[in-house]
């Protein structure tokens, strides 16, 4: 069934849109749920963006509530797309040694709450558990089941890409873009790579 | 020499005591010496599961205090039936700080060539308590249950002992309910031993069992026609690299799938 509430990770946070003639009462249970349920796409301190001509104006507040109850922003309008990336800001401090060309290898599996921060592009002989994250300048191979938050390319490179044996991210960012997990989470049988084509991250099978 | 082993999981409740005091008796019924440790100091409740509350005269803050600490031997309390089982209680008192990680390290350095195995009861969370629980220990074993947030923790759980230098790490996963797992409700052992990637010693089904064992101060182990008791029989059995199959509950019997496939059901 098709979610009548359509998220789109865009620079400034989350657009929200609803299908066309759904009940309020729907849509407000539903964003509650995703609110609920840890939606790893509602993080604190996002900005979720619902156009004010989409809903009456009290309805409208009544999601700003639900919204702000969950740490989140909330706007009816769309900033002029010039915003800073508020997540471009810790890469000041990763070592300044390694550049995107150079390749470092993980040797083991990355569990919840561990993190790999790297100016280079990373090679993961091990999986990404939930709650683990990656950030490479470069791309990240991960040589086995990706299941955290993966950002290539966090120094604004969209040419960088993620590829996985098993792709199935909570998250996957490529420099300033986000796209989420499925809601039903398929294990893919081969190899995925994600990249950047006109402007969206696009999944593909591969061949290693 | 001692073996020395840190139970512990991350998320509370999910059976941490519980398996401690079974791997306990567990041990002992196999004729080792064990002392269980309660690290969860101001929650104590390793005395209850094993009926010895009435027993203990002194506890881990007495044994590991700066100023004038009691001998470990004075505050060791044997078990009624199992007499190569010892207790080493922790304080009722609610004072974290009362009981630090090289101590603890050292008590067990002490109690080393007296006992084979050293069982340590950690708290949950991953904060000072835990800390000191998995300081001595070589060996850890992981308690979840089959919910995501259980399983989580213990993800990271597993993380935070890698960085502690251990590696060898078992799992056992309690309170299966066979019927949530069927409808999807519940992680079923595949999603958890895909994501957690050790091996896997026990699982233990939901059983009223524990509860009744918990009240009579008596390890569910010792309830051997428990489906509990079994489970953790088997536990023992696998510490001991013994091959052992896991528990498929039966779905339905012979003659209800005969039924069914002739449309009689
Ligand atoms: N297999 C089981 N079937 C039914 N109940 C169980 C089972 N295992 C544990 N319990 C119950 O779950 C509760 C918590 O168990 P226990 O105290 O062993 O957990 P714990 O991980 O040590 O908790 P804490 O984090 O508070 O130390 C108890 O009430 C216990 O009786
Ligand atoms: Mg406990």
């Amino acid at each position: 069934m098709e979610d009548i509430v359509k998220i789109k990770g865009m620079k400034a946070g989350l657009i929200l849109s609803f299908t066309r003639g759904a009940k309020f009462d729907e849509i407000r249970a539903n964003i509650q749920n995703k609110l609920e349920s840890g939606n790893s796409f509602f993080i604190r301190g996002t900005t979720a963006y619902v156009s004010k001509d989409t809903l009456p104006t009290d309805q409208i507040e009544v999601l700003r509530k639900m919204f702000h109850q969950h740490g989140m922003l909330f706007r009816t309008e769309l900033p002029k797309i010039k915003v800073e990336n508020p997540k471009t800001e810790p890469i000041k401090k990763l070592p300044p040694e390694e550049d995107p060309q150079q390749m470092i290898v993980i040797n083991k599996t990355l569990r919840g709450g561990q993190e790999v921060r790297t100016k280079s592009s990373v090679l993961i002989c091990g999986n990404v558990n939930p709650g683990a994250q990656v950030i490479a300048g470069g791309s990240i191979d991960v040589r086995g089941t990706c299941r955290g938050m993966v950002h290539a390319g966090a120094f604004g490179n969209t040419k960088a890409f993620i590829v996985a044996d098993q792709l199935i991210p909570m998250q996957i960012r490529i420099a300033d873009m986000i796209a989420r997990s499925p809601d039903k989470m398929e294990k893919s049988e081969t190899p995925e790579r994600a990249s950047i084509k006109n402007g969206h991250i696009v999944i593909e099978p591969i061949t290693r | 020499m001692s073996v020395r082993i840190v139970i512990t999981s991350g998320k509370g409740g999910v059976g941490k005591t519980t398996t401690t005091a079974s791997i306990g008796v567990g041990l002992a019924q196999r004729g080792y010496k064990v002392v269980a440790m309660d690290i969860d100091t101001g929650l104590r409740n390793l005395d209850l599961l094993l009926g010895l509350e009435n027993r203990i005269m002194y506890d881990l803050v007495d044994v590991t205090r700066d100023n004038d600490p009691i001998p470990y031997k004075k505050a060791l309390v044997r078990h009624r039936k199992y007499e190569t089982l010892f207790l080493l209680p922790t304080s009722q008192v609610q004072n974290k700080d009362a009981i630090k990680p090289d101590k603890v390290e050292k008590l067990c350095n002490e109690m080393d060539k007296e006992f084979d195995y050293i069982l340590l009861d950690s708290p949950a969370g991953i904060e000072e308590g835990f800390k000191t629980a998995i300081k001595p220990a070589q060996r850890a074993i992981i308690v979840t249950t089959p919910e995501i947030t259980a399983v989580r923790d213990a993800d990271k759980v597993i993380g935070e002992l890698g960085r502690e230098g251990i590696d060898d790490i078992k799992l056992i996963v309690t309170r299966l309910r066979p019927k949530m797992i069927e409808e999807g409700d519940m992680f079923d052992m595949r999603d958890i031993n895909d994501l957690l990637a050790i091996e896997c010693i026990g699982q233990i089904p939901e059983d009223e069992a524990v509860i009744k064992a918990t009240n009579r101060g008596e390890p569910v182990i010792t309830m051997e026609d428990s489906m509990a008791g079994k489970a953790y029989k088997n536990v023992i059995g696998r510490l001991f690299g013994e091959q052992i199959p896991f528990y498929k509950p039966p779905k339905d019997s012979f003659f209800t799938r005969l039924k069914k496939l002739f449309g009689m059901l």
